[in-house]
Parts: C-alpha cells; structure tokens; sequence
C-alpha cells in the first residue's frame, strides 16, 4: 500500500493531463485523499497490508506526520470541490487541470518526505515539495503572486541548499559508517564525531528552519502563504511546514543518541523564541488578514522548536500541538477563503460585519481564531499549558514569562482583528458585494473545516488511548 | 594538479566580485563548470567507476554547457548588459572576497584531527564559495545576477561534497542534479515571467508584498 500511495498521483497526473475535466480533476483528487487516508487507518487495523519497502516506512516516528496529512489534505480535497467550481469559471480547463496536478505532485512529495527514512531522500522530495507548490503560488499570475511565487523559491532552495551543506557534513560527521538511513545513523550515534554533528545541525536546522519558517529566516512564509489560493495556503501551513519539521526532528533525533544535544537545544531555544517575537511585532502591523494567519504559523512553528528544545512534558506537547496547530490552521486558512470569495479583498479594514453576511463563515472564523490562540478545550491549550509546566520544572522562569507575554500580544493584536472583521461596523457598498457572493460558498466549503475544529476540540479534552500511545511512541520511535 | 584546479576554482570567485558585465559572470561559469569536470576527473578514483562516469558527464554536459547557455538566452532576451547598481564598490568587494577566500585557504592549511575525512583543500574553497556566494547574493541588485549566485553556491556545494575522503551515496549525487534542476526552473519559468511582468530584472521592483500596505 505504500508503495501504491506514492504511485497512484503519479497515475493520476497522467489521466488528469489527457483528459482535461474540472469534474475529473476533483474527483482524482479527492480519490487519492481517501486511499491516502486509508493506508492510515490500515496501519492501526491490518498493519501487513502496507507491505514493505526499502526506502520508505510508516512507523512511529512518522504515523504522526502521516495522519495530519491525510486528514488536512482529505479536508481541502473536499474543500476544492467547491472552491474550483469557482476558480473554473476564471481559468481555462488546462490552468484547472495544472493547478490538480500540481496538488497531487506536491501531496506526493509531502507523503515522500514524510515516509522515507533515509535524510538524503527525504531531502530530495522537500526540494520537490518547493517545485510543485511554487506553481501552485503563481497560479494566479498577478504581480504580487510573482513576487510571492520568487521569494519563495529562492529562499526556500537557498535554505534546502545550505540543509544540503549539512547533510553532507553529517556525512563527515559519521566517519566510517556510510548510510543516511534514520535507523543506521541513530544506531550508531555514539561514535560520531560531536564537533561535526553539531555544525551539520546548524546547517539543517538554518536550512529546513526556512522551509518551516522559523526566524529569522522565515520571510518567505507571509508572502507566499497570502498569495496562494485558500485551499494551497492550508496545505503550506498545516502540512509542508510539518515535513521540514519531521526531518528536523529526526535529526535532532540523532543528536540525542550520540549525546550532542545541549548546543541543538539552544539553537531551536533562540530560533523559537525569535518566532515568537517576530510575530508578536509584524502581526500587529498586518493589514492583511492572510498574511495575519501565516504569522501565527511561524508563531506556531516556534513553539514546536521551543517545545523540542525543552524535552521532557513537552515532547507530549510538541506532537499535540503539532496536530491541533495543523487542523485548526488548516481551517482557518479554508475560512479565510471564504471570506476572501465573499469580499474580493484580503484587506482587513474592508471587511466588516461578516457576522451579519455569512453566519456559518463569521462561526467558522471565531471558532479557529479560539482554536489559534489555545482557548480550552482547544488542543493548543492543553498543549501550551504543558510547555509552561515544562518551563516551570525545568526552572527556567524567565523565559516563561517571556513565552506567556509573547503570546498574550500575539492572541491581543490577532483578537483586535476577528473582532473587527466580525463585528466591526458595515460598509454598504462591500455589505452589497458579499451579499452578493454568498452564492459562490457552497457546503463543502464549510463541511470540512467544522470537522476538523471538532476534532481539534474534542481531542483536546480526550485523547484516545491509541492515539495517546502513538503520540508517546513518537519520540521515542 | 588537482589542487591547482581548485585555487583556479576559487580564483574565478574573485572575477565575479569584480566584474558588472553579465556576460563575463556566464563565462565565468562556464570556467567553474569546466574546473570542476577536470577536479572530478583528475582527483577523485577513491570513489567507484560509474559515480566518477556520472559525476563527470554531468558536470560537464550541465555546468558548463547547459546552464550557461540558458543564461546567454535570457541575457539576449532581456537585453541586459551590466548589474552596475550593487550596494558596494568593486573595491571592496574584491577585498571582502579575497579576505573570505584566504580564510578558506586558511582552513585548508589547519592541521586538525577533525579534519582527517576531508581534502582540506577543496573543504576551504568550497566552503569560502559558498560564503562568498551568498554575500553577493545580498549586494546584488539584478535578479539574474541572484540566479548566478545562486548557481555559483551550488557549484561551491558541488566541490564540498567532493571533499569528502569516502565514497559518498548516490542519493547525494542526485541531490546535487536536482538543485541543478531548480537552478534551471528559476530560469526557465520565474526570469522570463518576471520580466514578462515587470518589465525589467530589478530585484528592487519585488518588493510590493509588505505588511504596511494594503495588499489586495
């Protein structure tokens, strides 16, 4: 099964290229999102039938990973299925058709990262993650999204260039073991060099950092994350941040093992804290509320450094921060293009009284914005409160209070704009135009993100015991 | 030799700090493209037969011949003749260059138990390459210039990982083609569109996208 869910998109590009069918485009799509899924589930019910493979696993160190992929990506597969229908009255069928098979190459080199356990590979598909979605960014071939679209493959491929550097002083690192698999390189920690082990972390950590947009090599992230159309923003932020994070992880893994771990922990210690701040300053100056939701992933994606850093409590924190930040976010950037389809604008100050146009839309946005800022029973709350007890016990005061302040004016300056968006006072002219639009919000442009932020919320006051053990089993694994 | 074609590999780093001419950054490249096919040929048989046979073709064919001939395309396309707006004078630039060349030579002359797995020559050209790559990266004002750059530092990655005193897995020679590869989509794609758009290769004129303004 595994090897058939990093075939079947490749498959399906080819049908999706001859045909050229909007109806066809979606229904692949969504097709690959319920086999994706599937091989998910297959892993807890009937583990033989993902059969084997050299290079690629599922394990626990990525079912975690692999999850959050599938359900972020069945979601906006549904999603797509009414945004497209709108999308299609713009673009020509071969722009649609592009645009799906762009989506499936760039699910397929997500599913890739996540799955290899071999740094090299996983390596060669996030670089491939940057030349799918770099289309999918251009789509709408605006200047902005030129811009946007450059940036981000510039910066993204200088930071995987420089994840490269580290990937190859690692080699240098392991003396006479030649392998790059997960397993091998963990096994053999001990004796690797420590000098060299710690200058490759800075290399991959600086590298894939920017893939995941922490500070201070983030600047990508706003950009491209505001340009996209909604349903690409979602899979930026909720999943391709997290494939950069997995390797991240499993080389900090490695550090573990070899006992070379207090100079990565202060390094994800500065680049967390650094995402924090740079958030809590640039949030609120955005007048943009796209660019407001890819600040509070580079926010979010400080906290899951800040939490690896501090080990411990907060390793259980990382992984349940790490699957509600992704479906809650993933829902608020669907909304966002809900609002974005009412409107026609990204501008927060032109959008007002949401409450009044679209109610399920006004909903859906309060209730990630609460989700977002960890109100309970929200996921992030239970996952936060961990992260401050992990301070408390490890005695480092200051920087609670540091890490409660930062987010106290991140939840403020994001507050200030829900607030207005919703209830702020109308303006008859954009009142007219939304009403107007409201015809273009189907039901599947809601569905998906009211399951996701009941599963967020529920998960943060039960945790089923199979899903607390694979969450346990993750960082151990 | 081999040595001598790395320091003519680092060397060719100092002329493309000073010179403005885009012409004379591409043949530059081909120059780095050539140097580096002669330093896998000539100095690299602890590595097996087909990785040598790989390594050296694909220099070679998309080095020195494929990437540069896009850049020439795009430069006719575009009519673009010098980058003369860079933030510092060619003076100081050679000199901050030269400075981080010498620090690479300096850390090819250090005698350190840590540095046993490596050729400590190409370790501190590769290593002074990239740095003086992404430096221009930062000073440069034309997007085309970023490109070469940007090609230069993967050349610069290329001599790192050949570096390495072990047989090095395939996965990373492949890594290596593909960055070449994303090299070549910026080119094809982004160079041509932004300037379909903008009109004009500026890397001034990307910068619409701020949190300040009102972005529709």
């Amino acid at each position: 099964m595994i090897s058939l869910v990093l075939i079947l998109p490749i498959i399906f590009c080819l049908i999706l290229f001859f045909f050229k069918n909007n109806t066809l485009n979606n229904i692949l799509i969504t097709l690959y999102a319920l086999l994706h899924s599937s091989v998910g589930i297959a892993y807890f019910l009937k583990p033989e039938l993902l059969g084997e493979c050299n290079y690629f696993g599922l394990g626990s160190s990525n079912i975690v990973f692999y999850l959050v992929l599938s359900i972020v990506f069945l979601a906006v597969s549904v999603y797509n299925c009414g945004y497209s229908k709108n999308l299609a009255k713009e673009f020509p069928a071969k722009k649609m058709m592009l645009y799906s098979i762009m989506i499936l190459i760039f699910v397929f080199s997500m599913t890739g990262g996540i799955l290899s356990n071999n740094l090299g590979l996983a390596w060669i598909f996030i670089e491939g993650t940057t030349l799918a979605s770099a289309y999918l960014i251009y789509f709408n071939k605006t200047k902005h999204s030129i811009e946007a679209a450059w940036k981000y493959v510039f910066i993204c491929s200088i930071g995987i260039a420089l994840a490269f550097v580290g990937i190859i002083l690692l080699t240098i690192a392991t003396g006479d073991i030649n392998t790059l698999n997960y397993n091998d390189l963990m096994n053999n920690a001990k004796s690797f060099s420590h000098f060299w082990l710690n200058v490759s972390f800075v290399f991959i950590l600086f590298g894939l950092g920017t893939k995941m947009g922490l500070a201070p090599v983030h600047f990508w992230l706003p950009d491209a994350h505001s340009e996209a159309p909604s349903p690409i923003s979602a899979l930026l932020s909720a999943t391709l941040l997290n494939c950069a994070f997995l390797v991240i992880l499993n080389v900090y893994k490695v550090m573990l093992c070899a006992n070379c771990v207090i100079f990565a922990r202060t390094m994800l210690l500065i680049m967390g804290f650094l995402s924090l701040f740079v958030t809590a300053v640039f949030l609120y100056h955005t007048t943009n509320y796209k660019r407001m939701l890819a600040y509070s992933s580079i926010e979010n994606m400080g906290i899951l450094a800040i939490a690896t850093a501090l080990g411990g409590i907060a390793y259980f924190a990382l992984i349940i921060h790490l699957i509600g930040h992704s479906l809650i976010k993933a829902s608020f950037f669907l909304t966002s293009g809900n609002v974005l389809e009412l409107f026609e604008t990204k501008r927060i100050k032109s959008i007002r009284s949401l409450g009044l146009i679209d109610k399920k839309t006004a909903w859906l946005w309060i209730a990630s914005f609460l989700g977002i800022c960890a109100f309970p029973p929200s996921m992030l709350f239970l996952s936060e409160f961990l992260i401050v007890k992990a301070f408390l016990i490890q005695k480092h005061f200051i920087l609670c209070a540091l890490f409660l302040f930062l987010l106290t004016v991140v939840l403020f300056g994001m507050a200030r704009v829900v607030i207005k968006m919703v209830y702020g006072k109308k303006s008859e002219e954009k009142f007219e135009l939304a009403k107007k639009n409201i015809t273009k919000i189907s039901k599947t442009m809601y569905i998906p993100q009211v399951a996701m932020l009941t599963l967020a919320f529920i998960l943060g006051v039960y945790i089923p015991k199979f899903l607390d053990v694979i969450i346990k089993n993750t960082l151990i694994g | 030799m081999v040595n001598g074609f790395i320091i003519l590999f680092g060397l060719t780093m100092l002329y493309l700090s000073t010179t403005s001419r885009l012409k004379a950054h591409v043949d530059a490249l081909v120059a780095q493209g050539i140097l580096l096919f002669l330093i896998c040929a000539a100095g690299f048989h602890h590595m097996p037969w087909f990785i040598i046979l790989f390594l050296t073709i694909e220099t070679l064919l998309v080095k020195a011949i494929l990437i540069p001939l896009f850049l020439n395309k795009v430069l006719k396309k575009t009519h673009l003749k010098r980058d003369t707006d860079a933030n510092i004078a060619h003076f100081y630039c050679l000199f901050i260059s030269s400075a981080i060349l010498f620090g690479g030579f300096m850390v090819s002359v250090l005698d350190i138990p840590s540095l046993s797995m490596i050729n400590p020559m190409c370790f501190g050209i590769a290593l002074a390459t990239i740095i003086i790559s992404l430096w221009l990266i930062t000073i440069k004002q034309k997007i085309l210039s970023n490109v070469i750059e940007f090609i230069t530092m993967e050349n610069g990655i290329f001599l790192l990982s050949l570096s390495v005193a072990k047989e090095m897995p395939m996965l990373v020679n492949i890594g290596v083609l593909l960055d070449v590869f994303i090299a070549i989509y910026i080119l094809g794609l982004f160079v041509s569109q932004i300037n379909k758009e903008l009109g004009d290769m500026e890397v001034a004129h990307l910068s619409d996208l701020k949190d300040s303004e009102n972005n529709d």
